[in-house]
């Protein structure tokens, strides 16, 4: 039970609460019986100056008679009158001890209860006494002390009872997190916290832990993504390469040899290059790159993007030109930018054949930065276009072309990392990719 | 040229040893990052080729000590890391150029030997010559022989930083990182067709060529043979 920490935490304040309450239940006492005993003097005063007056204007029988209809009065103070020799004169105070001033005796006539007396000395040696017991005091006292303990006990009860109830809520709550870490250590990676219906913190630990998990669970998936995808792919370019080296150590050394060797060196060169693209892809896809953003004009990337390729279209008889206005800032990452341009580029001026017109275009629509590349070629089947964004996947058709397959799946990991959307559409005839960036804020 | 080469993979460090002292360097070698640091700062070398991840002493460790004890000595980092920010480390550190591994022996020397000639930064020269090719920097002319040459703005970077490494082998990749900032390998040869322009404008009619094809190492600008 004491291990929740949340029914350690009721506990502990349950016992704060009841201290507070003894601590202002005794300074209430001391100040009430304080207030109530200067009360109480304060009658016996007042009721002994009247009766000295009495006697300077009435004299001793006037006394006489007026503590004698006190004493008949009922709920009033107890009087005595002493004659000048101690002798009692009058009143239920009268044996009492009588030396001037405040006093407190027991008195066998009432109890043996404890009597606060001022005595007053008259002229001609007469005494006079005005008392009585403070019982009422006592029985204000008694009656705060049982309330107040009542009210502790009422604090510890609701406190313990209270606590005990929150930490069972807590506990709960606390345990269906626990519940998820813990399966999701024993392999359940899709296990999630279940969502709390209020919005507390407990509500926002639960969602951003499921959030954490998500995240995780994505490059989790981008890494077996990788390394099946390095299982499957690579595979087939090196047993070729193994072939070929392996026929070229059964021939005679020569000029056939060394050809050999050349072309395996070249299938190695495209086989790091996969490997090389492979991993840039995963590192995109880890978002890690954000921190390096920076703001720039995309129009100024693709007219260095154009004005590199230009030049090599115009050579195999294809036409790349540059479409744009104003610059178009975007916040991102220059050097993968411009990778990404180059990649839908090439892309175009590979697929779209001889004579082919490629346009970039690099402009502002609907408030968003919109960069595209349009080829006038045969364009991609409705069924195939999605696809085409996936590791590996390449047409039938250009199977036997030279390429990795990896080039639009990067221009996808780029625009993920840059909150862009990718895609593409029949340009009739040709295709269209576009990356339409984010609104900037 | 004297080189020290930094690599802990003694295989590798062999064969590039075997390779630079054939293309005439003399070559001391490390195997750990505190023989090398201590042989850095201990002899005078013209070029440093530090691996980065080293035992006992890692590569970019050793770039910091050197640069804070002002040894200026030119640095060609290798390293097996590629990500843009492994390399902006690395040349934050005081790194000079570098080289993603695996790569090919020829663009090895290449930047090596870029690097062991590139002349001290407080020279500010004006005017670059090549045999009868002369070029002003301020100016952004082009001259052969006397003959007035139109370049694009491009083609007049790509000419300048050959002319820059005259002399020098000068790679395709070097030519894609210094011309066009282009910092991984387009699958078209963006880097011959533009050479195969400037080679048009600046060699045609001329009885020598000055840009000359090196097969499977790059380019160079030279003197016509």
């Amino acid at each position: 039970m004491l291990r929740s920490a949340s029914l350690r935490l009721a506990a502990l304040y349950t016992a704060a609460f009841a201290a507070a309450v003894i601590v202002l239940g005794a300074v209430t006492l001391v100040t009430t019986r304080t207030t109530l005993s200067q009360q109480f003097d304060a009658r016996i005063q007042s009721e002994s100056a009247a009766l000295v007056r009495e006697f300077r204007t009435e004299g001793l029988t006037g006394v006489v008679q007026a503590v004698q209809e006190r004493d008949s009065t009922p709920g009033a103070l107890d009087y005595g009158l002493q004659g000048p020799d101690g002798r009692p004169i009058a009143g239920r105070l009268a044996q009492a001890r009588a030396s001037p001033g405040w006093s407190e005796q027991r008195i066998s006539q009432f109890g043996h209860e404890k009597i606060r007396t001022y005595a007053a000395s008259l002229a001609g040696g007469y005494r006079l006494l005005v008392g009585g017991d403070d019982e009422s005091i006592e029985a204000v006292d008694n009656l705060l002390a049982e309330r107040f303990s009542l009210a502790i006990l009422g604090v510890v009860v609701i406190g313990l009872v209270g606590g005990y109830g929150l930490s069972r809520g807590m506990g709960r709550r606390i345990a269906a997190i626990t519940g998820a870490a813990e399966a999701i250590i024993d392999g359940d990676l899709s296990r999630r916290v279940p969502a709390a219906p209020r919005g507390d913190d407990l509500g926002r630990l639960a969602a951003t832990f499921n959030r954490m998990l998500d995240r995780i669970g994505a490059l989790m998936e981008s890494l077996r993504q990788v390394s099946s995808d390095i299982a499957h792919d690579m595979r087939t370019p090196l047993t070729r390469l193994r072939s070929r080296l392996e026929a070229s150590l059964q021939g005679p050394p020569g000029p056939v040899q060394a050809a050999a060797i050349e072309a395996a060196l070249g299938d190695l060169d495209a086989i790091l290059e996969t490997f090389a693209a492979l991993l840039r892809i995963a590192q995109i896809e880890s978002g890690a790159r954000r921190a390096a953003f920076q703001t720039f004009d995309l129009c100024a990337v693709a007219r260095t993007v154009v004005d590199a390729f230009a030049p090599s279209a115009e050579e195999a008889g294809q036409r790349l030109t540059l479409e744009d206005g104003e610059p178009v800032v975007v916040d991102g990452d220059r050097e993968l930018l411009t990778q990404m341009l180059v990649n839908l580029v090439e892309n175009g001026l590979r697929h779209a054949g001889g004579q082919a017109q490629v346009t970039v275009r690099c402009r502002v629509q609907q408030g968003r930065a919109v960069l595209s590349v349009t080829d006038d070629g045969p364009g991609v089947p409705d069924a195939e276009r999605e696809r085409l964004f996936d590791r590996f996947h390449r047409l039938e058709a250009s199977r036997s072309t030279a390429g990795s397959g990896l080039g639009l799946a990067l221009v996808a990991a780029v625009a993920k990392l840059h909150g862009a959307e990718a895609s593409l559409r029949n340009a009739d005839p040709g295709l269209e990719a576009a990356v339409a960036f984010p609104r900037r804020s | 040229m004297k080189l020290l080469l930094v690599e802990d993979d003694r295989e590798t460090a062999a064969y590039l040893k075997r390779a630079l002292t054939e293309a005439g360097h003399a070559v001391d070698q490390a195997h750990d990052g505190r023989d090398g640091l201590l042989l850095a700062v201990g002899e005078t070398y013209d070029v440093v080729v530090l691996d980065r991840m080293l035992p006992q002493l890692d590569g970019l460790a050793i770039l910091r000590t050197l640069r804070a004890a002002s040894v200026k000595t030119p640095v060609l980092l290798l390293t097996a890391l590629d990500g843009i920010d492994d390399r902006v480390e690395g040349l934050e550190a005081g790194g000079d150029d570098y080289l993603v591994k695996p790569f090919a022996f020829a663009e090895l020397l290449a930047r090596v030997n870029a690097l062991a000639r590139r002349p001290p930064p407080q020279d500010v020269q004006t005017t670059l010559r090549v045999a009868d090719l002369e070029m002003n920097l301020l100016r952004r002319t082009v001259v052969r022989a006397g003959q007035k040459i139109d370049l694009q703005p491009r083609e007049f970077q790509l000419l300048e930083y050959l002319m820059r490494h005259a002399g020098r082998v000068v790679t395709r990749t070097m030519l894609l990182e210094a011309v066009w900032d282009f910092h991984f390998d387009p699958k078209t040869n963006i880097v011959e067709t533009h050479i195969s322009r400037l080679r048009g404008k600046i060699d045609r009619g001329h009885p020598g060529s000055l840009i000359h094809t090196l097969r499977g190492a790059g380019y160079s600008l030279r003197e016509p043979d």
